[in-house]
């Protein structure tokens, strides 16, 4: 095994090990719940076999809660504790340290992005069956869902290798994607050249289109481009260390 | 010879902001040797060692371990050392089998080779009962027992251990540096301690350093002979004793002794109840033991005691890293009171050394103004 999916299997690992990730996966599917069938009138008022409010609400609680936990200790906690010193000075690359760890987290996320496919199987196959739910647009947006996962996860990395602060990483990460996912709702009130740069870098915007059964190319470059600026970013800041 | 040299260090230095945690510092490890590097906190071993395994980069010289440059193959350096850094900063949430596996297949040992080493690994570290436990219910020892584990796993020819003792009871201590003896029988190991008694049990050599500079390098004998020479304790009967000789005084022996070749001085000791006894300060490179106990049959006078013995380590440690200390301390302070509780005490050395010149400089112009006057 490499020593990048070896430290992604001890970054997997390590999240079951403590109780971090069953309270994630509980409270966030709670609070999906709760959104999906409840928030104003939920998918009954709706009238509609759709799969939509998911996508509306899975990225949204994503940006505002499970990936600014997920995140926050990846880098920040071992340079506090000082394991990256252990970690680093084993044979292994930066780079294998930034992806492996990116590849744990991402991990932790697609396993709660996968469990709400039970929402369309439970409602629409068995044992419930709603109506004719169209696949096209549940495959599409889920893999918006995926590309937007990776897109913040790996934000959520380059953030929290900037600071030795779990607290910090956590509120600025929740920051900087709520941020990138209301960016949107913001541009709407505002016209010109600032508002087109806030709806290009939208999340939200970037996501109706996948949610709609629509996958452009453009949005599908956009996630991966971020995804890739933040990872190299992370591995600069961590390659920084030697300098300082 | 360059086959054998495991550890090479050239004008190593590193800078952090104004701070110069090491300057120019070289030195040689070479196969089989076990090494204490020392000095007191602050003075740079953890630097140079964050150097040596490739954690941080050095601003100038270069390094090589086990012939592989730090700068242009990190990796095979790692490869071929075991660290344990610092306080053994291990992941306390996996337990010890598990961070010992995920240290193996990092560094890509066979599942089966893992299992051959782990037996080693457990018998010399003494680990045997912690297993399975988590690593964050460890008592210290125990985890700098694991950190010892993590860098043997891979039998490396190379162990970099940095204050391996440091937070250990004195039975956990005496047991690492047990270990350590056994690991370094056959190995190349660089330990860092400020703890002078366990360089005496485990190492043969000593690097000590100081505010980033090397101010001593050789034999732990040499280091000493070096800085202090020999010391002698002479105590002879007070009480008259044989025939007609009557006891010597202080003088006496003080005049006696002071002839022998090479003797710095005399000096009188703690007086018992019916010895006198003085302690000589001989050169570095001779034993004066014969001429002593001739001189004394020859005077007729009785001898109580011989004893011969290098400065010890502890007393070389501080007459070379005091001056600097006590200085800085000193400076600190000053710097501390003048600058306000705003300022950070990390200014160079050069920094104030300048300023000071500048004020001096100042104030001369004034001195000879009042002296025209």
């Amino acid at each position: 095994m490499t020593p990048t999916l070896t430290i992604a299997k001890r970054e997997f690992r390590s999240y079951f090990d403590s109780p971090l990730a069953y309270v994630v996966i509980c409270l966030s599917f709670f609070g999906l719940g709760l959104f999906f069938f409840m928030y104003r009138g939920g998918f009954w008022q709706l009238d509609r076999a759709t799969m939509q409010p998911l996508f509306e609400f899975v990225p949204a609680g994503l940006a505002m809660l499970v990936i600014p936990v997920v995140t926050m200790r990846l880098m920040a906690e071992e340079k506090r504790s000082g394991t990256l010193e252990m970690l680093i000075t084993l044979p292994v690359k930066d780079s294998d340290v930034v992806l492996g760890k990116f590849i744990g987290a991402f991990g932790l996320v697609l396993t709660i992005v996968t469990a709400t496919l039970l929402y369309p199987v439970l409602m629409f196959k068995a044992p419930w069956n709603l109506g004719p739910l169209d696949m096209g647009p549940v495959w599409s947006g889920y893999l918006g869902l995926v590309l937007y996962a990776a897109a913040a996860v790996s934000v959520g990395l380059l953030i929290s290798s900037l600071t030795d602060s779990q607290a910090v990483a956590f509120f600025v990460t929740f920051f900087v994607l709520g941020a990138f996912w209301f960016s949107g709702n913001v541009a709407d009130h505002l016209s010109g050249a600032s508002a087109n740069v806030l709806h290009y870098v939208s999340f939200q915007s970037r996501m109706s289109g996948f949610m709609r059964g629509l996958i452009d190319s453009r949005d599908v470059v956009f996630f991966l481009s971020i995804t890739i600026l933040a990872l190299v970013v992370a591995f600069r800041a961590l390659e920084r260390r030697k300098w300082a | 010879m360059s086959t054998d040299v495991m550890i090479q260090a050239s004008d190593l230095s590193k800078r952090f902001g104004h701070v110069r945690a090491l300057d120019k510092v070289s030195f040689q490890v070479k196969k089989g040797e076990v090494v204490g590097f020392l000095g007191p906190n602050g003075a740079g071993k953890s630097t140079a060692m964050r150097i040596l395994t490739c954690f941080l980069s050095p601003s100038a010289g270069s390094a090589t371990v086990h012939g592989y440059d730090v700068f242009d193959d990190p990796l095979a350096v790692r490869r071929s050392i075991g660290y344990l850094p610092q306080r053994a900063p291990l992941y306390t949430d996996m337990s010890v089998i598990d961070y010992l596996r995920f240290t193996s297949e990092i560094r890509g040992l066979s599942p089966a080779t893992f299992k051959k080493r782990l037996g080693t690994v457990i018998e010399v570290c003494g680990l045997a009962q912690v297993m399975t436990k988590d690593i964050g219910t460890l008592s210290h020892g125990y985890r700098q027992r694991v950190g010892l584990g993590q860098a043997l796993i891979h039998d490396p020819p190379i162990l970099i251990l940095d204050e391996p003792t440091a937070d250990l009871d004195p039975n956990e201590k005496a047991e690492v540096i047990r270990y350590i003896q056994e690991i370094g029988r056959d190995r190349t190991v660089l330990l860092s301690t400020h703890n002078l008694s366990e360089v005496e049990q485990a190492c043969a050599r000593a690097i000590i350093i100081s505010k980033g500079k090397i101010v001593a390098d050789g034999q732990l004998e040499e280091i000493r002979a070096k800085s202090g020479g020999i010391r002698y304790v002479v105590a002879v009967d007070g009480q008259g004793a044989e025939g007609d000789q009557a006891a010597p005084g202080y003088s006496d022996l003080e005049e006696a002794f002071g002839k022998l070749p090479g003797v710095k001085h005399v000096r009188e000791l703690r007086t018992e109840e019916n010895a006198r006894r003085v302690e000589i300060a001989g050169p570095p490179d001779a034993d004066l033991r014969a001429e002593i106990f001739r001189l004394m049959v020859a005077r007729g006078w009785t001898l109580l005691e011989l004893r011969r013995d290098a400065q010890s380590l502890d007393a070389v440690f501080r007459d070379l890293t005091k001056a600097d200390e006590a200085l800085d301390r000193g400076r600190e302070w000053d710097e501390a009171v003048a600058a306000g509780p705003a300022d950070e005490d990390d200014d160079d050395d050069d920094d104030s050394e300048d300023d000071d010149t500048d004020a001096a400089s100042a104030a001369e112009p004034v001195a000879e103004a009042a002296e025209k006057r």
